[in-house]
C-alpha cells in the first residue's frame, strides 16, 4: 500500500447540477473526468489520504468577508455555499490537526469575486479562499496568511478583498493582463496605503512553459514567502495555465504543476479555474494531490505530452529574469502613494466593475482610513445596474478606538440619511456581521 | 415459497458452524458445532447431514452457504501462484501495485473516456505467457487501467495466453467500479483461490448428490446477498468475508428495523459491529479490505474488534484490560488463562461449563493483583463494555465525517444517531443490560439470536450491482461485469440507459439461474452530462448504476 508522507484531506464537491450555461466552460461536466481519474488511480486508498464531506457555509461566513447586495441569498446558490463550505472544511481539518494538508476540489470557483458582490463575474460569485481565510482568522486567531494564486487569470477578486490588509500577503502568478481577462494584475498593483507591498503580481508572458513558472516560484515567490513568514500558505490552485486549456495561452504541464506544488508546499489548496477538462484536469489534479501528499508523481503525465514542443522561448526566459528584479524591488521597497491624506482621514478611490458573466455594471467609491494604530476603517459606497446606492462598513480585525468611533458615527449618519438601499456592516472586533 | 419448501442456511464461521432449516412456519431445526479448521468440507457435510436427518431432503428448495474457505486461503497465504499482467498508462507508478510472485507490466494505455492512447505490446504478452508455462503457472490475471470503460486490452491479453492457461481473471468482469489498484488485487485473489474453491465446490456438489439433495445452491457474499453456485465458480473472490454480513441479514430477518441502530455480534474472539441508517444497513462504498488490501468486493460496513467471550484478561498496575487477543478457550472450557467468560461465570451472570474453574482462575489472578475477585471480574466486564462503546462511537464518528452510503443511496447531510442496539452472539444475553446502560438506548436481544447468522444466510436474496456507461459521442454502451457491450444511437438518453440497465440485468440473472427478477432491480445512481468539444456539444456521457439490493426473502418476526 502507498503511504503519504503528509497526511492529507480531500474535499470533493463537483457540483454536478450547477452550470453557467450548457456549453459554458464552467459547466456540470468540469470535474467529472478528474473524479474518474482519481477513482481509477485509487487515490483514497493511499494510506494517509482521506476524503471529507464539505461543510455548508453559513450566511455569517459569507458576510464576514463580503458585502453582498442586496443580500447573500440573492447572489448565491446552494452550490456556492457548499463550494465555500468545502474550502472551510479544508481549513478546519488542517487547523484542528486532523491532517497535515488539504485540497478542496470544489466548484463553482471564487477568485474573481470581490469584496462587494452584485452577481457573477469571471465565473465567480463568492470568494471561496477569502471566506475560508476569514473563517480561520475568526476561529483560530491566526494572523499572517499568504495566498499564492496560480490560476492563469489574475485573481482580481482576492486582490480586491486583501488590498488594504497588511496581514494577508496576496501573490498572483498569471498570464499578463494585457493579453487575458480580467486585464488587471500588473506589477505596480501593490496594495492600499496601509498594506502597500502586500499585494504582489507576477504577470507572465503568453506561452510561458514549466521552466518559467518554476523559475518564478524559486526566484520570486519563495524568497518573498520566506521574508513574510506566513503562519499558513494557501494555494489558489487554478489549472488553466495548462498547454491544452481552451481559453488561455500558457504552456504549463501536469508535471510542472506537481513540481510547483512541491516547491510551494502549501497547507491548503483550493481549486480555481481550469477548463481543459479532459486533457489536463485529470492529470493536473492527480499531480497536485500526489505532490501535496508527498507521494511519487513521476509517472503522471498527459497522454499527448511532448516535451520538445513545450520548450520555452529564450526571450520569455529573459523577460521573466528581468521581471524578477522589478517584482522583488516592489516587494522590498514599495513606492509610497504620492497623494496620501494625513493620518485620521480617508483615502478614497473610485472603481467601475463589470460583471462579465451577468452583464452587471457596478460603480464603487471605496474609502480607507489612514491609520497608525490599525489597518484602518473601511467603507464602500456602491450602486449597480441591479442594485441602487448601498453602503458597506468594515471595522477591521484589531480596529483602534478612533476607527471604531469614526465607524459608528459613519453608520449612524448613513442610517439617518435614508439614502442607502442596503447598509451592511462587517464588525471584526465584535465578530458581528449584519444588515443595518 | 410453496408451503412445504425448506430453506437451509449454513454459516461456516471461524469458531462455529451454524445451520438452520426454515420452513413456512419458521425455524424447523438448528445446528451448531465447532468448525473443523483443517477440513471445512467436513464441517459443511456434517452440518447438512445432521440438520436434514429428520426431514424429507427432496423438500429442500434452496441451500445458502457462507464459508470462510477463500478468506482463510488468503489470510493464511495458501494461494496458488498467479501470473499477473498489467498495463497502466499515465498515473501513479504501477510498480506500487506489485502483487504475487509473477507481476508483469506491459505497454499500453486507455484514457478515462475509454479511448485507446497506445496499443498493448502483444509480443511481450506472448513472452510472459511462455515464461509462465516454464514456471508451471497455470492461472492468470489481466488488468488494464480504465478497462471498465474499454476492455479491449484485457480481452487481447486473454486471447494471447488462453492456450497456456487453466483460468484467467479479467479485471473488467469483477465490477464496473473504477479503481485500478483494487481491480489488480481483486483479480489476483480471484485467480489465486480459483482452483481451491472449485475443488471445494465439486466436493459439495458431489456430497449433495449423495444425500439426495437437488436444491439450488447459493453462496453468500459480504454484501449480505448471495450468488448462484455455478456463477460463483468464476468469481470465488466474491465469497470472502461473508460471515458478518450473514449476521446483519439475520438481524434484518428477526427484527423489524426502521431507525438508526447498531448491531453487535459478540463472538468468542471478536465483536462485529454494523450500523443501520433508517433501518438500512450501511455499505462499504468502495469494497472491503482483506489483509489490508482494499478490494472491489462489495460489502456491508462492519467493524471487528478484539473483544469476545474468550478475550484474555490482564491486570497491569491498577488497570484491568480485556483482549484484544485470545489465548485459547476460557478456563471454564479447559483453558489456562482467565477470560471474559470466566469473569462472567465468577460474577454468576452466566453459568457456562465448569464454573468452578472460572471462579478459581479469577480468584487466583485477583489475589496476585491485590484485588477482590468481584472487583477483578466486574472490572473486566466494565472494560469490555467500555471498549465496545468506544469503538461503536469511533465508527459512527467516522461515518458521520465522511460521505455516507447505504445499500440504497448516498445520504446527504445525514448524521447517524443510534436509537437501538441489537445484540447477538454467544455471550449476548449477559451483556444486554450493561450495554443498555452504556449506550443509553433500548438494547434488544432478538429471539434465536444465537443462530441469527445462519438465519441470515438462509433467507438472503441474490444480489448484484452493475454500472452502465454510455458515450453517445462515440456511440458505445458498456456494462463490464455482465459482458454487455454494444453500439448506441446518438439520440440515446439516460431514460433509455435506465431501461437497458434493468433489462440487461434481468436477462443476466435469468442466465445464471438467480432467484431474483427484474422487479427486484433498482436504479441507484443515474446521470447524464453534456459533453462539449470546443463550444459545441459532442454527445452525452451517461452513467447508470443498477442493483438488486441485499434483503431477506421473508421476515421471521
Amino acid at each position: 500500500m502507498i503511504k503519504a508522507k503528509n497526511s492529507m484531506g480531500l474535499i470533493f464537491f463537483p457540483a454536478f447540477d450547477w452550470a453557467i450555461s450548457p456549453t459554458h466552460p464552467e459547466r456540470e461536466e468540469r470535474l467529472l473526468y478528474t473524479q474518474d481519474q482519481l477513482k481509477e488511480e485509487g487515490i483514497f486508498d493511499i494510506d494517509g489520504l482521506m476524503e471529507f464531506k464539505p461543510d455548508i457555509a453559513t450566511e455569517e461566513d459569507v458576510m464576514r468577508c463580503h458585502f453582498c447586495f442586496p443580500d447573500v441569498a440573492t447572489v448565491t446558490t446552494e452550490s456556492h455555499m457548499i463550494s465555500a463550505g468545502g474550502a472551510i472544511k479544508a481549513a478546519r481539518i488542517v487547523m484542528d490537526g486532523t491532517v497535515d494538508k488539504s485540497f478542496a476540489l470544489v466548484r463553482p470557483p471564487g477568485h474573481h469575486a470581490m469584496k462587494s458582490v452584485h452577481g457573477n463575474r469571471g465565473f465567480c460569485n463568492i470568494n471561496n479562499e477569502a471566506i475560508m481565510i476569514e473563517y480561520i482568522r475568526d476561529h483560530y486567531g491566526t494572523r499572517k496568511i499568504a495566498v499564492v494564486d496560480t490560476d492563469c487569470h489574475h485573481g482580481d477578486g482576492s486582490q480586491d478583498i486583501y488590498w488594504n490588509d497588511p496581514d494577508v500577503l496576496y501573490i498572483s502568478i498569471h498570464q499578463d493582463g494585457r493579453t487575458l481577462y480580467p486585464g488587471s494584475g500588473h506589477v505596480n498593483e501593490l496594495g492600499g496605503p496601509n498594506a502597500v507591498g502586500k499585494t504582489i503580481n507576477i504577470p507572465l508572458p503568453p506561452e510561458t512553459c514549466d521552466e518559467g513558472f518554476l523559475y518564478a516560484i524559486d526566484e520570486i515567490v519563495l524568497p518573498i514567502l520566506s521574508d513574510f513568514k506566513p503562519e499558513i500558505i494557501v494555494n489558489s490552485a487554478g489549472q488553466d495555465n495548462h498547454y491544452t486549456d481552451p481559453i488561455t495561452n500558457m504552456n504549463f504541464s501536469a508535471q510542472g504543476y506537481a513540481l510547483l506544488n512541491e516547491k510551494l508546499n502549501p497547507d491548503i489548496a483550493v481549486l480555481e479555474g481550469g477548463y481543459s477538462i479532459q486533457g489536463a484536469l485529470p492529470y493536473v489534479n492527480l499531480g497536485i494531490i500526489l505532490a501535496m501528499a508527498g507521494v511519487d508523481y513521476s509517472h503522471v503525465r498527459e497522454p499527448d505530452y511532448n516535451k520538445s514542443s513545450l520548450r520555452q522561448d529564450p526571450r520569455i526566459s529573459d523577460y521573466i529574469k528581468k521581471l524578477k528584479d522589478v517584482v522583488l524591488q516592489a516587494y522590498h521597497n514599495p513606492p509610497e502613494y504620492d497623494d496620501l491624506p494625513p493620518y485620521g482621514q480617508f483615502m478614497t478611490r473610485k472603481k467601475n466593475i463589470f460583471y462579465d458573466t451577468d452583464g452587471i455594471r457596478e460603480t464603487q467609491i471605496e474609502s480607507i482610513m489612514r491609520c497608525k494604530e490599525c489597518s484602518g476603517l473601511y467603507s464602500l459606497e456602491t450602486y449597480s445596474t441591479v442594485c441602487s446606492l448601498s453602503l458597506g462598513i468594515e471595522f477591521p480585525i484589531g480596529a483602534c478606538k478612533s476607527c471604531i468611533k469614526e465607524g459608528v458615527k459613519l453608520l449612524n449618519s448613513a442610517k439617518k440619511s435614508g439614502k442607502y438601499n442596503t447598509i451592511q456592516v462587517i464588525d471584526r472586533v465584535k465578530k458581528e456581521y449584519y444588515r443595518a | 415459497m410453496a408451503a412445504s419448501d425448506l430453506y437451509l442456511g449454513l454459516d461456516v464461521g471461524g469458531t462455529h458452524t451454524d445451520a438452520v432449516l426454515i420452513g413456512d412456519k419458521g425455524i424447523v431445526s438448528h445446528y451448531k458445532a465447532v468448525t473443523e479448521h483443517t477440513n471445512l468440507l467436513l464441517s459443511v457435510r456434517r452440518a447438512i447431514e445432521e440438520i436434514t436427518r429428520d426431514v424429507d431432503r427432496k423438500k429442500i428448495r434452496r441451500i445458502n452457504l457462507s464459508t470462510t474457505l477463500s478468506t482463510n486461503a488468503i489470510v493464511e497465504d495458501k494461494l496458488e501462484d498467479v501470473c499477473v499482467i498489467i498495463s497502466s498508462g499515465p498515473g501513479i507508478d504501477p510498480d506500487n501495485f506489485r502483487i504475487g510472485k509473477s507481476f508483469n507490466l506491459i505497454e499500453g494505455s486507455i484514457d478515462h473516456r475509454g479511448k485507446e492512447v497506445k496499443g498493448i505490446d502483444a509480443k511481450a504478452v506472448a513472452g510472459i505467457g511462455s515464461d509462465a508455462v516454464k514456471k508451471k503457472i497455470k492461472t492468470f490475471a489481466a488488468v488494464t487501467k480504465f478497462s471498465t470503460r474499454n476492455p479491449d486490452h484485457e480481452n487481447q491479453i486473454a486471447e494471447k495466453i488462453r492456450s497456456s492457461s487453466d483460468f484467467i481473471t479479467l479485471g473488467h468482469k469483477l465490477s464496473g467500479q473504477l479503481s485500478f489498484p483494487r481491480r489488480i488485487v481483486t483479480a489476483y485473489f480471484n485467480s489465486a483461490v480459483w482452483r481451491l474453491y472449485n475443488s471445494f465446490a465439486d466436493a459439495i456438489a458431489g456430497g449433495l448428490d449423495e444425500l439426495g439433495i437437488s436444491a439450488e445452491v447459493n453462496v453468500l457474499k459480504a454484501d449480505g446477498g448471495t450468488m448462484p453456485f455455478a456463477f460463483s465458480r468464476d468469481i470465488p473472490v466474491e465469497s470472502i468475508l461473508s460471515g458478518p454480513a450473514a449476521s446483519v441479514m439475520g438481524i434484518a430477518a428477526l427484527c423489524d428495523i426502521t431507525q438508526d441502530c447498531v448491531m453487535l455480534d459478540i463472538g468468542g474472539t471478536t465483536t462485529d459491529i454494523a450500523v443501520f441508517a433508517d433501518g438500512v444497513p450501511l455499505i462499504e462504498n468502495e469494497g472491503i479490505s482483506l489483509q489490508s488490501y482494499p478490494t472491489l468486493v462489495r460489502a456491508l460496513k462492519t467493524r471487528s474488534i478484539g473483544v469476545g467471550g474468550d478475550s484474555v484478561i490482564r491486570v497491569k498496575g491498577k488497570a484491568i484490560t480485556v483482549g484484544p487477543d485470545r489465548k485459547g478457550p476460557a478456563m471454564a472450557a479447559g483453558g489456562n488463562e482467565p477470560t471474559l467468560v470466566d469473569a462472567l461465570n465468577s460474577l454468576k451472570i452466566i453459568s457456562y461449563m465448569d464454573t468452578g474453574a472460572s471462579a478459581a482462575g479469577i480468584a487466583a489472578m485477583a489475589k496476585k493483583a491485590g484485588l477482590s475477585a468481584a472487583k477483578l471480574a466486574g472490572g473486566a466486564f466494565d472494560c469490555a463494555v467500555e471498549r465496545i462503546r468506544e469503538e461503536v462511537q469511533a465508527m459512527i464518528d467516522g461515518i458521520n465525517n465522511r460521505p455516507v452510503y447505504t445499500i440504497h443511496e448516498m445520504l446527504e447531510g445525514k448524521k447517524i444517531i443510534p436509537r437501538k442496539v441489537y445484540v447477538m452472539g454467544g455471550p449476548a444475553k449477559a451483556f444486554r443490560e450493561k450495554l443498555a446502560g452504556a449506550f443509553g438506548v433500548e438494547t434488544v436481544l432478538p429471539e434465536n439470536y444465537d443462530v441469527a447468522n445462519a438465519i441470515g444466510a438462509a433467507l438472503a436474496k441474490t444480489t448484484i450491482e452493475i454500472e452502465l456507461y454510455a458515450d453517445t459521442g462515440r456511440g458505445e454502451l458498456i456494462i463490464p461485469n455482465i459482458g454487455v457491450r454494444r453500439k448506441i444511437a446518438s439520440a440515446y438518453t439516460v431514460k433509455d440507459a435506465e431501461r437497458d440497465a434493468k433489462k440487461h440485468l434481468a436477462s443476466h440473472l435469468k442466465e445464471v439461474g438467480a432467484v431474483s427478477s427484474e422487479a427486484d432491480t433498482e436504479i441507484i445512481e443515474s446521470s447524464s452530462f453534456n459533453m462539449v468539444d470546443g463550444y459545441y456539444t459532442a454527445g452525452r456521457d451517461i452513467r447508470v448504476k443498477c442493483q438488486i439490493k441485499p434483503g431477506v426473502i421473508k421476515r421471521l418476526s
